[in-house]
C-alpha cells in the first residue's frame, strides 16, 4: 500500500528531521537552550524558545549535512535577529567545514514571509548575511531550496531562495518577493485584490515557477518524495551559478502581450 | 533631480555614463582617489515601462541591469544607494521580481568575493529587497547623516497592515527598539555604517563636503582590511558588539555544538 504523509502539515522540526537520514537528526540551539527574542515581548508578542527556525545537523546519503528550517507557523515564519543569526550562522558553519575539506551537504526549508517587521533592521541585516553565506557555500556543495510550505516564500527570502543552487516546490506552496497584502496596500486593490486566492496561487504557486524554470523539481506535498528529490539535488556537483537565466530574455519581453495574456486568463 | 542622480552625477566628475543600460539604472566607470570605480545608481525614469517602477524603485529590469553593470565592472563598485523599495505589481510577482532582485544581489556577491572591493554610499532612501539588492552586500557602506535619509523594511502603512498596529504604536515601539526605527542614525546603531556624513544641503552638495566623501571613499578602497570583508563582518563593529550581541552569541553557540 502507498501512504504518503503531507510535508506542509509537518511542523518546521518534523521537516528536517524527516529530511535527513533517518536516526541522524541533532538539533543546535534547541528550544531547550532558551535563546528567545528580546525584542517582542514589548510589542505584545509572545517569544519562541526557538525564535521560528530549527538547525539540524545529520548525513544526507551518508555524508554530512546540515538543514535549516523557519516554522511558519510562528510570526508567519519571520527572520527575526536570531532565527537569522541561526541560519546565516549554520550556512557559514558549513562553508568553513566544506574548506577544512569536510563536504557539508546543505538545505534551507523556507516557509517565510521575510523580514519579521518586530524586529525590522535587525532582520534585513540577517538576511544580507545569509543570502552571502548562500553564495559562499554553493561553490562548494548544491545549497538546496525546499518551498513546501503552507506560507511559502516572500521578501527577502524570496531574494535568498533565489539564489540556491535549485528549488523544490510543490503546487501548494508560492514564491515571490512581495505578498499579496503587502502588492494590494502598495499599489491598491485595482492591481491585485488579496482575497483572490486562486489568483495569488496561479501568479506565484510551485506549478507557474516550475514551468518557468525557477524551481528545478515539482513534488507532491509528500515526505518521501521531497526527501528523494533534495538527496539526488544535493548530492551533485557544485555548478557554477547564473541567476535569472530565464529572465535575461527580457529586453524582449512584450509587456503590452503579456498584460492582454493576464486579462484573458485572470479576468 | 532625484538624490541618487544628484550624487551618481557629483561623484563621477564627468565620467561618461554607460550607454547599454535601461535609462532607469545609471552607470559610469570613475575614478576615486587613485582607484577606477565603477558606480550604479538607480533613479526615477517617468517612461519606464514597468509602470510600477517609474520612481526609482528597483523592478524586473533594474534588477537585471544592475547585474549586468556589476557583473562587467572592470574592478571596484560603489552603489549609489536612494531606492524608495521594489516595485509592487501583480506582473512583477508572475514574472519573478525576486529572482531580478536576486541577480543584482549575487552579481555584487560575487564581486566582492572575487577580491574587488564593494562600497556603498546611502544618500536617499534605502528600503527593504531594494536595499538588500543594492548596498547591502558592500564590503563599506557610509550614508549621509540626514533626516532625509530613511533605512526600513516596509513603508510605514503596509507595516501598520501587517502587524495590526497604529501609527501612534510603530512610533512609539522605534523608541524602545531601535532596529525598527527609520532615521540613519538608529540604523548605524547596529554597526551597518562605516562612515556618517554631514552634509548641508543633500540635493546640492558643496566642493568641501564632495572632496570629503570621496577622500572616504578612496580611504576605504585603499583598506585591504575593507577588501577582505563580508557582510558578516559588520558583528564586529563596536556599535555591533553590544547592539547585535545576540547574533554573535548564536554564531558561537553553533561553532561550539558543529561538531556534536
Amino acid at each position: 500500500m502507498i501512504t504518503r504523509t503531507s510535508f506542509a502539515e509537518l511542523d518546521a522540526r518534523e521537516r528536517v528531521r524527516l529530511l535527513l537520514d533517518p536516526g541522524t537528526f541533532r538539533e543546535l540551539i534547541d528550544p531547550f537552550e532558551r535563546v528567545r527574542s528580546p525584542y517582542l515581548a514589548e510589542q505584545n508578542v509572545v517569544a519562541q524558545s526557538d525564535d521560528g527556525v530549527v538547525v539540524g545537523r545529520g548525513t544526507i546519503g551518508g555524508t554530512s549535512a546540515v538543514i535549516v528550517a523557519t516554522d511558519g507557523r510562528y510570526l508567519g515564519g519571520s527572520i527575526g535577529e536570531i532565527g537569522g543569526a541561526k541560519i546565516a550562522g549554520a550556512l557559514e558553519c558549513a562553508a568553513d567545514a566544506c574548506a577544512r575539506g569536510v563536504l557539508t551537504r546543505a538545505a534551507i526549508v523556507f516557509d517565510t514571509g521575510g523580514i519579521r517587521l518586530q524586529e525590522a533592521n535587525l532582520g534585513i541585516l540577517a538576511i544580507a548575511e545569509i543570502c552571502d553565506a548562500i553564495v559562499a557555500l554553493r561553490a562548494y556543495t548544491p545549497v538546496v531550496a525546499v518551498i513546501a510550505g503552507r506560507i511559502g516564500v516572500y521578501g527577502g527570502m524570496g531574494i535568498a531562495a533565489s539564489l540556491c543552487s535549485a528549488a523544490i516546490m510543490t503546487e501548494g506552496a508560492r514564491w515571490g518577493l512581495n505578498g499579496p497584502d503587502v502588492v494590494e496596500e502598495e499599489a491598491g486593490l485595482a492591481e491585485l485584490d488579496a482575497r483572490d486566492r486562486p489568483l495569488v496561487w496561479r501568479a506565484t504557486g510551485g506549478r507557474r515557477r516550475h514551468a518557468q524554470g525557477q524551481a528545478e523539481t515539482l513534488v507532491l506535498d509528500d515526505v518521501d518524495a521531497i526527501r528523494i528529490a533534495l538527496h539526488a539535488l544535493a548530492a551533485r556537483e557544485p555548478h557554477a551559478h547564473r541567476i535569472a537565466p530565464e529572465l535575461s530574455i527580457d529586453p524582449g519581453l512584450d509587456l503590452p502581450a503579456f498584460d492582454r495574456a493576464l486579462r484573458e486568463r485572470y479576468g | 533631480m532625484s538624490r541618487g542622480e544628484v550624487w551618481f552625477d557629483a561623484l563621477r566628475a564627468g565620467a561618461l555614463p554607460l550607454a547599454n543600460l535601461p535609462p532607469s539604472v545609471r552607470a559610469a566607470d570613475g575614478t576615486i582617489g587613485v582607484h577606477p570605480a565603477r558606480l550604479v545608481a538607480v533613479v526615477p525614469d517617468a517612461q519606464n515601462r514597468f509602470a510600477r517602477a517609474r520612481s526609482g524603485e528597483l523592478g524586473i529590469d533594474e534588477g537585471l541591469a544592475i547585474a549586468r553593470a556589476v557583473d562587467e565592472a572592470p574592478g571596484a563598485v560603489l552603489a549609489i544607494v536612494d531606492v524608495p523599495g521594489q516595485a509592487f505589481g501583480l506582473r512583477e510577482e508572475m514574472i519573478g521580481i525576486h529572482r531580478a532582485l536576486a541577480a543584482a544581489l549575487d552579481a555584487y556577491a560575487r564581486k566582492r568575493r572575487a577580491g574587488h572591493t564593494v562600497l556603498a554610499l546611502v544618500v536617499g532612501r534605502a528600503i527593504s529587497g531594494a536595499f538588500l539588492a543594492h548596498g547591502l552586500q558592500a564590503s563599506w557602506i557610509g550614508a549621509l547623516n540626514d533626516p532625509g535619509i530613511e533605512v526600513h523594511v516596509m513603508s510605514e502603512p503596509s507595516v501598520a497592515r501587517v502587524t495590526r498596529m497604529t501609527r501612534e504604536e510603530i512610533t512609539r515601539i522605534a523608541q524602545i527598539v531601535p532596529a525598527t526605527a527609520r532615521d540613519i542614525e538608529r540604523f548605524a546603531s547596529l554597526g551597518a555604517i562605516d562612515e556618517l556624513f554631514a552634509i548641508a544641503d543633500p540635493n546640492d552638495p558643496s566642493a568641501q563636503e564632495l572632496a570629503r566623501v570621496r577622500a572616504a571613499l578612496a580611504a576605504a578602497l585603499d583598506d585591504p582590511a575593507v577588501a577582505a570583508r563580508t557582510p558578516r563582518s559588520r558583528l564586529d563593529a563596536p556599535a555591533a558588539v553590544v547592539t547585535r550581541a545576540l547574533s554573535r552569541e548564536v554564531r558561537a553557540r553553533l561553532r561550539a555544538s558543529w561538531d556534536g
